[in-house]
């Protein structure tokens, strides 16, 4: 692009400048030579693996002898008083071509080159020379320099986006590999049961696993930007063979000490339920998200609790439920109930209004 | 057990293991395994075919989502019921899958008995619901009605009956314990659940309809 616009500017100074020519037929062969080079490095250096040493140098090569040219077809009088050689600023091509491939450092010496064949020219005109070098230099260097940050920055972009395709490609692969993993899981748990003995304890130990699995693969990062945190990541994982987490399909968020907080509240629940009914009882938790309210319930298959039981401990200050349960609800602005039916379980409703905040005002919430 | 036409099923998954122990499960307990496939384009293929009344659909296929398989199958062929059987749960996939047509939704993991019986129902017309799918129905009805004003008109509500069914399902408890709990009849339980499916799958037809035709998709009548 360049060598075509200073080709062009090449052909107009000749012919605004032919009477500084001795031969301007010899001139108009030049700028015709100029032409042809100007083609041809075009093509060749249109692919990257043709812009070899040799090219770059044979191109240096043509373009000082086009300068040198000048010499025998310009009278010594117009060299000294400054106008330009036949070739103008076209010499400036192969500098730039030089700094683009091999960075600043050659195209500052592919400029000292052409500067140099240009001081023979205009021998005793050391200004106008001076000038000419000045800007040759210039050009190569920052031109070098330019090229050499546009391809640091092109390789880092290549960089991130391969880093970006295989962290996808893995999260895909493990998706996958989940999936499968689970779909064995589930089938070891299937047959054992139904084979007994021993396969029954396989069966068991699989299931054990896969309630692992699918609630690490559903938690998924519980983090985003606002410092908010989704409360499904930390109840999720609580799931086992005995407890069933149930969750909306969007995210539930909450501030990260609320969620912790809740969290903590319902691992106690939990607790208690295997305290007081047993391994073998089973487990429930519902997570729900309303508009300003966050409720999680908890029921389990116990027996219940008898009527006047729950007050009767809590006066006697030996219930872990109160505690840890009811306390750190009320200070999280929330409330916790506890209910019992006969023959339905106990179950825990844990309810917290959004933006409650922990250092906020406590609302007595009425469960 | 299953007397006069035995229940045709289909299975979909792409596991062959899989798909064999399920296969071999309602053949040994009385049902006709019409057809099994590993895709979800062989499913669309030779659903009309072979004709099933359930088809048990994998979520995780290798060529389309179980989503618009399920999709596929319901426009195609409105009779065949789609019972969906997945082994991680991903919850926004069984919402979907379940919001385009799925009558029901079991994780693999469930026992032989109860997948059985899940097959008989979702056969016989009931749904299937999980704590985890009735979790997800209450979720998106909720979001629903959080929904801005203009886009929520004519959105679906629960009534409160529905809300407080919903909610003992997915804490665990049977048809059999909540009919006793609300003193309704089993039959009564069923269609509340029911119901709250079939409003979801009306609302996202509308949607679908109104997507269309906001879009330029839906052409004029002829």
């Amino acid at each position: 692009m360049f060598r075509f616009a200073s080709l062009g500017y090449a052909v107009l100074l000749a012919a605004v400048y032919r009477a500084d020519y001795s031969r301007p037929d010899w001139a108009w062969a030049v700028i015709a030579v100029m032409t042809a080079w100007t083609v041809v490095t075009t093509i060749a250096y249109a692919r990257p693996d043709r812009r070899t040493p040799l090219l770059l140098s044979a191109d240096l090569a043509v373009t000082v002898g086009l300068l040198l040219s000048t010499a025998v077809l310009q009278y010594p009088h117009a060299m000294r008083t400054g106008v330009m050689p036949v070739t103008a600023i076209w010499v400036a091509g192969p500098v730039l071509a030089w700094a683009v491939q091999y960075g600043w450092r050659a195209g500052a010496a592919a400029a000292l080159i052409v500067a140099g064949c240009d001081f023979l020219l205009r021998s005793g005109a050391l200004a106008v020379a001076l000038n000419g070098l000045v800007l040759l230099l210039l050009a190569g260097v920052i031109v070098g320099h330019l090229a050499r940050l546009a391809a640091e920055v092109e390789a880092e972009r290549q960089h991130v986006v391969q880093v970006e395709a295989a962290s996808r490609e893995r999260e895909r692969l493990a998706r996958d590999i989940h999936d499968s993993v689970l779909q064995v899981l589930a089938l070891v748990q299937r047959r054992g049961a139904e084979a007994g003995g021993a396969a029954a304890e396989l069966g068991r130990l699989a299931g054990q696993q896969e309630a692992a699995l699918r609630a690490l693969v559903g938690g998924g990062p519980a983090g985003s930007g606002s410092g908010d945190v989704d409360l499904r990541a930390l109840v999720l994982p609580v799931q086992s063979e005995r407890v069933t987490v149930s969750v909306p399909a969007q995210a539930v968020l909450l501030e990260r000490e609320a969620a912790d907080e809740l969290a903590s509240a319902i691992r106690a629940a939990l607790d208690n339920v295997r305290r007081h009914c047993g391994e073998r009882a089973r487990a429930w938790v519902l997570v729900e998200d309303e508009l300003g309210m966050v409720t999680v319930t908890i029921r389990d298959d116990g027996p219940g609790i008898r009527d006047g039981r729950l007050a009767e401990a809590t006066t006697a200050g030996r219930l872990g439920v109160s505690h840890s349960i009811c306390g750190r609800l009320r200070d999280l602005g929330g409330s916790a109930a506890i209910s019992s039916v006969p023959g339905e379980g106990t179950e825990v409703e844990l309810r917290l209004p959004r933006g409650a905040g922990v250092p906020v005002a406590r609302s007595p919430g009425t469960g | 057990m299953v007397q006069n036409a035995p229940i045709r099923v289909m299975v979909v998954d792409d596991h062959p293991m899989w798909r064999d122990a399920v296969a071999r499960d309602l053949t040994e307990a009385g049902y006709d395994v019409v057809a099994s496939a590993a895709d979800g384009a062989q499913a669309l293929r030779i659903t009309g075919a072979t004709r099933p009344d359930v088809v048990v659909l994998d979520l995780q296929l290798p060529d389309m989502s179980g989503v618009e398989v399920t999709r596929g199958l319901r426009a195609a062929h409105p009779a065949v019921r789609v019972l969906v059987l997945s082994a991680s749960g991903e919850q926004q996939d069984v919402l979907d899958a379940v919001k385009a047509g799925a009558v029901g939704y079991l994780l693999k993991s469930a026992a032989r008995p109860e997948f059985l019986d899940a097959v008989r129902r979702t056969a016989d017309g009931d749904t299937v619901f999980t704590p985890g799918l009735a979790a997800l129905v209450l979720g998106e009805f909720r979001r629903l009605a959080a929904a801005p004003a203009g886009e929520g008109a004519g959105s679906p509500r629960l009534t409160e009956r529905e809300t407080e069914i919903l909610r003992m399902v997915a804490t665990g408890r049977s048809y059999k314990q909540i009919a006793t709990r609300l003193v309704l009849s089993h039959r009564t339980v069923q269609n509340h659940v029911q119901n709250t499916l079939g409003k979801l799958h009306l609302h996202n037809r509308v949607e679908l309809v109104r997507y269309a035709i906001e879009h330029g998709l839906a052409g004029e009548p002829e």
